[in-house]
């Protein structure tokens, strides 16, 4: 059996486009359907368990895929801004705590999630290191994001212009990463945390400055009045928050009217919550109310009928590429048939050919299942990235 | 004879020192857990300046922990708290806030909103909007004012009432078990606070015409609600007033012919005499904003009530 599988591996070591074509077309039709599953129900698990552990989102009405994936997933879709006063609609009603998120901008890549603290008590996350955030220009960083981008407790963190070419618009801010959070292996954990308020200076809703009232350089007035004073575009704006500064940071007109994307609604029981779905039914309603539960089924619906297609197309591909298979074994039989004269001219049997045929399938689809073997453990080690880069973003 | 060998048998022993055992195991650890979770019950509330305090530990009596962390020191309106104090005030189960704009550090902080209570949230409408606003513009924004509210609203002793009213409910809403006796402490609170009310209208309804100079523009809503004609200048108690602040007062007394200024705390000696030479008496009342040195909140009221009576005299 030895000296078969010997002449055996010899004779794939000597046909090696041949072996490896097989070997590939194997592992390929092996791997795709059980990657592709484990995709999915690491998708399904990412979706479901946070869809699940929401209640409900209030936003602008529309589309409520693109609202539930930007409140829990930090999807790069922003839907339509809302204004605080609908967070303060839902705290009047008494029904749920309302947790304001803004999810708008970015830093080197990751999203700023400008929400209050009671988001961080609702998703229970825990800080790894430092503390929470405390004072405006603070955030806390992802377990994730801070291993990704290098980040540890004291360094700083710039917000990236929302275009490119904004030249004359806000200036980055510089915030202080004062925590990082423990692992959570759901979307917290590549996001940056900071106070609502800190992400409307970011937006230049508030900002710190030079008192006008007190301002000497007479090149930085253009206007003075008893009642207004008007500065010029030379006036510093502080792009970094600190103690010295704080004072100066100041926001203009009501911060009721400021803008967030959605509202993480936090029934006290399944009673108020139903009321609360009512008061959002009326047709001159401007607002939504999703429950991500019904939204994410939806979707996974979605996901698994085309998950069905493909199992169908991957069978019939794995058909022709077993018939294939068999095809170029039979064929390269043929093909060897003066070396199988050969082996019975030399004494052999029947049953040896059969023994080096079946070594020689057996290497190939041995060395196919290691390597698919190899390849599913990949997927299976990174599948949570990979379910983040590809389904949800 | 049988009962008495049965009572006295090893095995009877042994079972009755087992079962007192366990007695005794499950009282100490039913003593510690009840000692514990009434611990834990207590509720720690933190707030922005004395009056809320001093409402909050009447109402709450001995169920909450009640902390008020400026030092004495500051004026709690204008004192910024460090990162440290911020922390405390996260993880209280209730944080008081007197609204109108009182403590501007709360808008430069992260307080966890589920916690937050404004006290006089429900009395919007009732806040006065001072005139010294200077707006000024600058970059895409355009012309802007940061708005100024007067924020001493407590010496309106019937919005004090009210600010009292919502720690109540507030206290009420954390524990409901204590709700009726958060109510009732609130309403000998309430009653305390509209009785110093009616001293006031009954005191400055003699002569509705006098007017006063107040040392600071923090008695908006105390000279609104019992018709006090007050004009305020920026003076310190402790500090010597220059020739532009007694320049500022003479042009003021020129339309305002007041006869009484009215201090939040002491004032100089000096200051008291120039203005004695002028025909301008000194009276103190302190809107009680951080912990007196003396005596509590309705202590200092009742005082400033006092001395309000000298000017009517």
């Amino acid at each position: 059996m030895i000296d078969s599988f010997y002449i055996a591996w010899r004779y794939v070591s000597f046909n090696k486009i041949k072996t490896l074509t097989l070997v590939a077309c194997i592992t390929l039709i092996s791997f795709l359907p059980v990657a592709l599953q484990l995709l999915l129900a690491e998708s399904e698990r990412q979706l479901i368990s946070r869809a699940v552990s929401t209640p409900l989102v209030v936003g602008v009405k529309g589309s409520a895929l693109d609202l539930v994936m930007n409140t829990l997933y930090f999807g790069d879709e922003v839907p339509e801004l809302i204004t605080m006063k609908a967070s303060d609609r839902v705290m009047e009603t008494d029904l749920a705590l309302p947790i304001p998120v803004y999810v708008r901008f970015r830093a080197r890549g990751y999203p700023i999630v400008g929400t209050t603290l009671d988001y961080f008590e609702f998703r229970g996350l825990k800080m790894a290191e430092g503390r929470q955030i405390a004072v405006l220009g603070d955030c806390v960083v992802g377990a994730k994001a801070a291993e990704q981008l290098g980040l540890k407790v004291g360094d700083s963190l710039v917000s990236s212009p929302e275009t490119l070419f904004d030249l004359a618009g806000v200036y980055p801010l510089k915030m202080k990463v004062v925590g990082i959070l423990e692992k959570t292996y759901t979307s917290d954990d590549l996001a940056v945390f900071a106070d609502l308020k800190t992400t409307w200076v970011i937006q230049g809703l508030g900002h710190g400055h030079q008192d006008l009232t007190k301002l000497q350089d007479p090149t930085l007035v253009l206007k003075r009045t008893k009642d207004n004073v008007a500065a010029t575009a030379k006036l510093y704006h502080f792009t970094e928050i600190s103690e010295k500064n704080i004072d100066s940071f100041h926001f203009h007109g009501n911060t009721s009217i400021y803008p967030i994307t959605a509202i993480i609604a936090v029934p006290h029981d399944a009673k108020s919550g139903t009321i609360l779905q009512g008061r959002y039914l009326s047709k001159e309603e401007t607002h939504q109310i999703a429950k991500p539960k019904e939204v994410i089924d939806g979707l996974l619906q979605n996901i698994f009928r085309i998950k069905n297609v493909l199992d169908a197309v991957i069978l019939v591909v794995a058909l022709a590429t077993v018939m294939a298979i068999v095809l170029v074994f039979a064929l390269s039989l043929r093909l060897r048939q003066r070396e199988m004269q050969t082996i019975f001219k030399l004494g052999c049997s029947r049953m040896t050919v059969v023994q080096l045929v079946s070594s020689e399938i057996l290497i190939i689809v041995l060395s196919s299942g290691l390597l698919c073997g190899a390849m599913v453990l990949l997927v299976d080690q990174f599948s949570n990235d990979l379910v983040r880069a590809l389904f949800i973003r | 004879m049988k009962v008495l060998s049965k009572i006295q048998s090893p095995k009877s022993k042994i079972g009755t020192v087992l079962f007192f055992t366990a007695s005794a195991i499950f009282v100490i650890f039913a003593a510690i857990s009840t000692a514990g979770s009434s611990a834990s019950d207590k509720l720690t509330v933190y707030v922005v300046n004395y009056p809320l305090k001093y409402f909050a530990e009447r109402i709450a009596g001995d169920h909450a922990k009640v902390v008020f962390p400026a030092p004495a020191d500051v004026d709690p309106a204008f004192w910024m708290p460090d990162t440290k104090t911020i922390l405390e005030y996260q993880k209280a189960d209730l944080i008081l806030l007197n609204g109108a704009g009182y403590a501007r550090w709360v808008n430069k902080v992260s307080l966890p909103r589920s916690k937050i209570l404004n006290t006089s949230a429900k009395l919007k409408g009732r806040y006065i909007t001072m005139d010294e606003t200077i707006t000024h513009s600058h970059g895409q924004g355009g012309e802007h004012a940061h708005e100024n509210v007067a924020f001493t609203t407590w010496i309106d002793f019937t919005i004090a009432a009210k600010q009292a009213k919502s720690i109540a409910d507030a206290l009420g809403r954390k524990r409901s078990a204590l709700r009726k006796t958060f109510q009732k402490n609130y309403k000998a609170l309430e009653k305390d606070l509209l009785t110093l009310d009616q001293a006031l209208v009954a005191i400055v309804s003699k002569d509705l015409s006098k007017s006063f100079i107040g040392s600071h523009p923090v008695y908006d809503y105390l000279a609104r609600r019992y018709g006090l004609n007050i004009k305020s200048v920026h003076w310190e108690p402790d500090e010597a007033p220059g020739d532009a602040e007694w320049m500022e007062l003479q042009t003021i007394l020129k339309t305002h012919p007041a006869e009484w200024m009215i201090w939040e705390g002491n004032p100089m000696k000096k200051s008291v005499e120039i203005l004695k030479s002028i025909g301008i008496n000194s009276i103190v009342f302190d809107p009680c904003g951080n912990v007196p040195i003396e005596g509590d909140f309705l202590s200092v009221m009742l005082q400033n009530v006092e001395n309000l009576k000298r000017a009517y005299r």
